[in-house]
């Protein structure tokens, strides 16, 4: 191990340290390379735990740093601070040795590398060589480790993947790896059981379309990603059970495929599956599949309207399906703009909350994969916290389910530099300045979020945040947001569907 | 400020709504002095549970401390604690306002009079006015509540349906595949230590209704405990075996969630076995992975502390259990429960032999 560290202070000098020299590039792409951000205060390392491990690491480069993370903990950074931000410090992991720290530290190190300019490759690859000898290869790791694993994984996906890297066909599809559906469907449904992560974001959005057509005799849904179908189940039974005297509503959903076959036979599979659930309730359902063009944009003319019905448009962004441009800008911002051209009568939109307010400078990869690191790593809390001795379990979970996102996330954090499609994110934020109107959440919402989140571990916390959404925390770290949506009175002429914040 | 016909009076000689001291208590002037427990003095209380980690971590006695409330008894925080954890469930996150609400409607029903947060009026038909407009709001309020309870619980019904079903289907894919599964995407699901954690967990899942009826115990907490406070099913027994039936439809009082998620990990593994050897299975067999030994068996041994219902054949791994457990939801729906007895042989999902037949509703 001390051999490791001994060949890093090279490498990280040479990583492009304020400094040092050669590797620096321009400021506007090199605006996190210096040390301190690396301490980001989102990780709330406290300055004693790093002291033992910076002294292994090299004196001489770091004999200066108690200073500037003293510093560093007096000012806050400023871009990803919000407002509402607790006062109470973020997830602190338990650290537990300083395996850990070296792992967190060469993990930071490599995609600090890849967060400068092309040359960051390669040292990137090196780190990410010894992060996989460091890494036992079974899973049977803390969970530190395992979390380690999968990011690790997710900067390989970045850097085997990537269009400007040396470019392999089909590799960019998702899931990157591929789990039988049987594997899937199970660890989903234990993840439902042990986190409200799974169920809250269906929840929400549900309860807002009943309410919003409430009387109807028709509803029509467009999904974006429907996935296996798992949050129509639930307003399947609440529609076919209407106590109030009038027959059910009929229900249609049509979904929205990549064009790609495999994705367009799993969309109807998914029909097929809620068409015999709907039945088998007694509610009048009916599917259609809508797909996307090559460029993964949407078109109005593909989706079947019936006058009159009111139409929801329904976006869930999960970065676990994000592939072959599936959930990039100008797929997802087509198909939110196509909200519109169906005059839908409400938006619902689920996504991985950043925290960035419109208009901040959302920063580096380095920030942002920083960002996606802790929401990791407080999920993986919540799980431990709640169920401590099934980590064969969560194991898996963690594997089938939150692999996949966590590789989906990395590309997400990355694609913002611009290099490759840009993959959305801070839709809600896209959303209100693009003019969509927020849908206030009802009572009754904000009070099933808070039931839910009874049935499982006190960390998790429900906010409202602008009135129309629905965030989801655990301790502090923002996990997930729930936000809904009309369209606007009056939208900007041709907007663009790109984040230009 | 308090007219004299109030009965609450604060032994310490300080007006309960004015300015609360550290030690403001109020107490009642009957015959037996009882604490009464103001809106202050109850925030107090909570606060002080926050800061000790909560209602199941506290104790009276630190509660006490932290509180550093003269006059406060151990009896009282003991009462009150209690009273507090019971009602943690389905008062826990509810909208601040009407735990205020609730309190202060506590307190203005009572024969004392009213006392009234927002008014320092001492009129009293303004206040009783006030007051019943207040109940009102937080009858409204609650109903709404458990209007909201009533849908999260079909809700989650529905959804736990409806993946039972697509696993279901899955499964069914996979034997049509017959020989061509490859063994070695099942291998990490076959893990047997996984499924004894699995079946270990007994969690109630979200489908169990429990969690919801306000007089039964609450489930809830014990989710993040560590599994012994479960498994012994005597929890569980009285979570499931409460007197009153289960109100809602799925009330044989079992998760069926749990099953479920025994029987797919189990699946995997009897689909393998299936594959491999062909056997013809009326029970569901567990078919534990190349990893098992006997090292798994004591470790379910170990964790289903139920009379051996299992057993083990000379091929070391085949578990039958008791066949007269049907499927939850093909079971008749019972409203009392089974026995902690045939809790465990239920859990481990022994002998489910009908796993394809689900029917819906």
């Amino acid at each position: 191990m001390e051999l490791v560290l001994d060949d890093l202070p090279a490498l990280i000098f040479s990583a492009g340290s304020s400094t040092t020299t050669t590797t620096t590039t321009t400021t506007t792409v090199n605006d996190d390379i210096s040390w301190e951000d690396w301490l980001s205060p989102h990780l709330n390392w406290s300055h004693e735990d790093f002291h033992p491990f910076l002294a292994a690491v090299g004196d001489h480069y770091f004999a200066t740093l108690p200073h500037n993370i003293q510093n560093q903990s007096s000012s806050t950074s400023s871009t990803t601070t919000t407002p509402e931000e607790d006062p109470t410090p973020p997830t602190k992991f338990p650290i537990e040795s300083n395996k850990t720290q070296r792992l967190l530290h060469l993990l930071t190190a490599a995609a600090e590398a890849l967060s400068g300019d092309l040359n960051g490759q390669d040292l990137a690859r090196v780190i990410l060589i010894r992060l996989r000898e460091l890494l036992s290869t079974d899973n049977a790791g803390s969970g530190i480790e395992r979390l380690t694993n999968h990011f690790t994984e997710g900067l390989n996906a970045l850097l085997d993947g990537d269009a400007t890297f040396p470019r392999r066909s089909e590799s960019n599809q998702f899931p990157y790896r591929h789990y039988p559906a049987a594997e899937v469907l199970t660890a989903f449904q234990l993840l439902q059981d042990m986190s409200p992560i799974a169920s809250f974001g269906h929840l929400t959005a549900n309860q807002a379309i009943i309410e919003a057509v409430a009387g109807e005799c028709r509803v029509h849904i467009v999904d974006y990603d429907i996935a296996e179908g798992i949050q129509w189940a639930s307003l399947i039974q609440e529609m076919a059970s209407r106590n109030d005297g009038l027959p059910p509503p009929h229900l249609k959903i049509t979904a929205v495929t990549n064009g790609k076959r495999r994705s367009a036979s799993a969309a109807k599979e998914t029909g097929r599956r809620l068409s015999d659930f709907a039945a088998s309730v007694g509610q009048p359902f009916s599917f259609r599949l809508c797909r996307l063009d090559q460029h993964k944009r949407f078109h109005l003319a593909a989706v079947k309207l019936v006058k009159g019905e009111p139409v929801v448009v329904n976006c869930v962004l999960n970065p676990g399906q994000v592939g072959y441009g599936h959930g990039s800008v100008t797929s997802v911002g087509s198909f939110l703009v196509g909200a519109v051209g169906l005059r839908a009568r409400l938006v619902t939109l689920i996504e991985e909350d950043i925290g960035a307010a419109a208009g901040e400078e959302k920063g580096s990869f380095l920030r942002r994969f920083m960002i996606e690191l802790e929401r990791y790593m407080a999920i993986w809390e919540s799980l431990e916290a709640g169920f401590p001795k099934q980590g064969r379990v969560r194991e898996m979970v963690e594997r089938v389910i939150l692999g996949p996102r966590i590789i989906g996330a990395v590309r997400r954090a990355y694609g913002w530099n611009g290099i490759r499609e840009p993959i959305v994110e801070e839709c809600g934020e896209w959303m209100a300045a693009a003019g969509f109107a927020r849908v206030g959440l009802s009572f009754s919402n904000l009070c099933q979020a808070r039931l839910l989140l009874g049935l499982f571990n006190d960390g998790y916390k429900v906010e409202d945040d602008a009135s129309n959404k629905l965030l989801l925390s655990w301790k502090s770290r923002r996990l997930l947001s729930a936000s809904v949506w009309t369209i606007p009175t009056r939208m900007s002429p041709s907007p663009s569907p790109s984040l230009a914040i | 400020m308090f007219s004299s016909k109030k009965p609450t009076m604060n032994s310490h000689e300080r007006p309960p709504m004015c300015v609360q001291g550290d030690s403001g208590l109020v107490l009642t002037t009957d015959p037996k002095p009882r604490l009464r427990w103001t809106v202050e003095l109850h925030d107090r209380f909570v606060d002080a549970v926050a800061q000790l980690g909560g209602p199941d971590k506290a104790t009276p006695k630190t509660i006490m401390r932290v509180m550093g409330v003269k006059g406060l008894t151990l009896y009282h925080l003991k009462s009150h604690l209690q009273k507090f954890r019971l009602g943690k469930q389905p008062h826990k996150e509810f909208n601040d306002h009407s735990k205020d609400a609730l309190d202060m409607q506590r307190n203005a029903a009572s024969s004392s009079g009213i006392m009234s947060r927002t008014a320092m009026n001492n009129d009293r038909n303004v206040q009783i006015t006030e007051a019943l407009r207040m109940q009102k709001e937080v009858q409204r309020r609650l109903h709404e509540q458990l209007e909201v309870q009533k849908h999260l619980q079909m809700r989650i019904e529905a959804q736990g349906k409806y993946m039972q079903s697509i696993l279901e289907k899955a499964y069914q894919s996979l034997a049509g595949e017959g020989a061509m599964i490859a063994t070695g995407s099942y291998k990490d699901l076959q893990n047997q230590a996984t499924m004894n954690q699995l079946g270990a967990m007994a969690f109630p899942s979200l489908q169990d209704l429990h969690l919801f009826n306000n007089d039964q115990l609450e489930i809830s907490p014990q989710l993040d405990r560590p599994l012994e406070d479960f498994f012994p099913s005597n929890e569980i027994a009285l979570c499931l075996g409460k007197k009153r039936p289960n109100p809602y439809s799925y009330s044989n009082g079992k998760s069926p969630l749990i099953w479920s998620d025994e029987l797919k990990l189990q699946e995997f593994g009897s689909h393998e076995e299936n594959l491999k050897n062909n056997i013809d299975h009326e029970h569901l067999q567990i078919a534990p992975s190349i990893i098992n030994g006997g090292m798994e068996m004591e470790s379910m041994a170990d964790v289903y502390e139920a009379k051996p219902v299992l057993s083990v054949d000379s091929n070391g791994e085949k578990y039958e259990g008791s066949s007269k457990v049907g499927r939850p939801s093909s079971a008749p729906r019972r409203a009392t429960v089974s026995t902690p007895e045939r809790m465990s042989p239920m859990i481990r999902g022994g002998g489910l032999g009908q796993t394809r037949n689900l029917s819906y509703a």
